[in-house]
């Protein structure tokens, strides 16, 4: 049967976060892109068979408090070492995507003892060494949705998702969290420039996923976490864009399933 | 009422078709299609043309400032107004204006401000303005911080107008550890301070809260009125009467011999209405610049784009006046009328109207017309 989730609301500094959570073990922390909580996904009920999935809006973001104090992803990854203190959580295991993905970079840097293992989705944060993140803001979103897939008809979830016009709340969600997205990384544009001389003081055994056919962060991005942090595997998905939680979300729960608990995280382990 | 000269400095020089290509002539045209040569001589007749309509009797002359777009190659009002402060004699130098949210020095700003009015003798009047998506992209800036950007620049340099340095200023957006500029402006104890309006009720509120100027560009009697109204409830706010000296309103305008050429010339104006506005929204509008009730303004406020208008749509609906000088009174009295303003800002020339026929308009302008407008 599949696991479903409950919704709780986490105050933190009196921010109420808005928090799906679902499953059973270990606890797994998700951190959400730009685009948004897109709520309860197939990745995560797989994943909730054998973990806690705890998926937060960020503060700013859908249903969530505003923040408007927040100036950066720096800031926003302060924010969860708190949750993770108001929640009672001294280790997890931390997923991120997009500009989730960097925010669960940041927090690595700052504590990395709360941190089983971590997981980087197409994370943005780091310069590209060639190439540039696509300027999320320049595009109608219509037209962005475009670039963030690879193929939107291969993807389960899609109808579901993006299959019918937005409602008038949906449009209103969209631009918070499209506001919010720029309060935090508009300049410099998507990445940190210091986050580069703090990823060697991450140990924990990391995973870094890419889409190969990723239009909004290139590639390369992906070789470059890996290269700074101690001990990461990079894992390129074909036929895959920005959005590999979506995309492929039964090789992508797999591929989580695998680290966390299985050989691939074990592998991983061995090479400290 | 008061009449303003006005010229955005156009760089019209290129084909059209070459335009066309991109989803935008503002931030997507390349600048290879802009020309030094033509710019030069632009600039020198643009000049000539805004110290004739100073000899000619213009109340005040306007200048503003844009950024990567042929629309406007203004691309420093302080400048402009350094050059015609001393360049011209008589007229007031309307500034609208200095683009506060893009600035990161506002102690600067209020330096160049105070600089040109002191070499006016004190003609300056100072624009404020948010400016458009395009300048906040130019600049690199948050647009979410765009208001508060504004008001903390306003707010500091009018600090430095009036009060005696040296202080500290440590604000949310600008941050300086010793203030004390060596230039102030000649007018106590500041230059007026001018404010447009497009969709905005918070900065119509704030205006007239400030008790600012405030002059709606290119929008509807209706639409006009409305802003007013907010004017007037920020006014009424603190207690400020309301008078026709608070209030503008900025049309496009020319007028020629015949009502021909009037007509002829004023087809000059369409090119800034459709073809220079043309963009994604994003450009004119990036995320987090307006607020939900701004969005919703602008909405009604542009329910039919000016793009979207016949050139005969928008010479009946007063966003362009082309006539003979006797027709273009009759219509600036209507102006008046609708709208209870004390300044009228007209923008003069535009796209490729040549200087003969600018030049002859502001003359026009100058015998007939400004001599009848002074008694409205």
């Amino acid at each position: 049967m599949t696991v479903m989730p409950r919704e709780e609301t986490i105050s933190v500094g009196g921010i109420k976060v808005h928090t799906l959570i679902g499953g059973t073990g270990d606890p797994l922390l998700v951190l959400h892109g730009a685009g948004g909580n897109r709520g309860w996904r197939r990745w995560m009920a797989a994943v909730a068979e054998r973990h806690t999935v705890y998926a937060p809006t960020h503060p700013g973001f859908g249903q969530s408090d505003a923040a408007d104090w927040m100036q950066g992803i720096g800031d926003l990854a302060r924010f969860y070492l708190w949750f993770l203190d108001e929640l009672g959580l001294s280790r997890v295991h931390l997923l991120g995507h997009s500009i989730g993905g960097w925010t669960a970079a940041e927090l690595a840097t700052m504590h990395p003892g709360r941190l089983e293992r971590l997981i980087l989705v197409a994370p943005t944060g780091l310069k590209p060494a060639e190439g540039e993140i696509l300027d999320i803001f320049y595009f109608p979103p219509e037209e962005l949705l475009k670039y963030t897939v690879h193929d939107p008809a291969s993807i389960p979830e899609w109808p579901e998702l993006y299959g019918r016009p937005p409602t008038p709340d949906e449009i209103d969600i969209a631009t918070r969290n499209r506001e919010m997205t720029a309060r935090l990384t508009w300049k410099p544009y998507m990445f940190n420039p210091c986050l580069s001389h703090f990823l060697p003081r991450v140990e924990a055994p990391t995973l870094v996923v890419w889409g190969r056919q990723d239009r909004i962060v290139p590639p390369i991005c992906g070789e470059q976490y890996q290269r700074l942090l101690p001990n990461a595997t990079l894992h390129l998905l074909d036929q895959c864009g920005h959005l590999p939680p979506l995309e492929h979300p039964d090789a992508f729960a797999e591929l989580v399933l695998d680290f966390v608990d299985g050989p691939r995280g074990a592998a991983a382990s061995r090479r400290v | 009422m008061k009449l303003y000269y006005f010229s955005e400095m156009p760089h019209h020089e290129y084909p059209d078709a070459e335009g066309d290509k991109y989803p935008a002539l503002r931030l997507a045209f390349p600048n290879t299609h802009f020309s030094p040569e033509v710019a030069h001589r632009n600039y020198q007749r643009y000049l000539d043309e805004y110290e004739f309509a100073d000899e000619a009797g213009f109340d005040g002359l306007m200048i503003n400032e844009h950024h990567s777009t042929p629309s406007c190659v203004n691309v420093s009002v302080n400048m402009a107004a350094g050059i015609l402060a001393r360049t011209t004699k008589r007229a007031k130098i309307l500034l609208l204006g200095n683009i506060l949210p893009i600035q990161e020095n506002p102690v600067h700003i209020a330096e160049q401000i105070a600089m040109a009015d002191l070499i006016s003798g004190g003609r300056v009047l100072s624009g404020f303005v948010r400016g458009v998506g395009v300048e906040t992209w130019w600049a690199n800036s948050n647009p979410v911080h765009n208001r508060e950007r504004f008001e903390e620049c306003h707010d500091l340099i009018i600090k430095c107008w009036t009060t005696p340095g040296p202080f500290r200023w440590e604000g949310q957006h600008y941050h300086f550890r010793h203030v004390n500029p060596w230039c102030l402006p000649l007018q106590k104890p500041h230059p007026p301070i001018w404010v447009p309006g497009t969709a905005s009720p918070e900065t119509a509120i704030w205006a007239g809260r400030m008790g600012y100027t405030y002059v709606p560009f290119l929008v509807s009697f209706e639409v006009a009125r409305e802003l007013f109204d907010y004017y007037r409830q920020g006014a009424a706010e603190v207690g400020r009467p309301v008078t026709d000296d608070n209030l503008g309103f900025l049309v496009c305008a020319v007028t020629a011999d015949t009502k021909a050429k009037a007509l002829e010339a004023g087809r000059h104006f369409v090119w800034r209405m459709g073809p220079t506005l043309r963009g994604p929204v994003e450009y004119f509008s990036p995320v987090g610049m307006r607020s939900r009730a701004a969005s919703q303004f602008a909405l009604k406020a542009r329910s039919v784009p000016l793009s979207k208008m016949s050139y005969e749509e928008l010479v009946e609906n007063y966003y362009i006046i082309a006539d003979t000088p006797e027709e273009v009174i009759e219509r600036f009295a209507r102006v008046k009328k609708e709208l209870g303003i004390g300044h009228l800002l007209l923008e003069a020339q535009e796209s490729r109207m040549d200087h003969p026929t600018t030049m002859r308009s502001i003359e026009l302008m100058g015998k007939t017309v400004i001599p009848a407008v002074a008694r409205m």
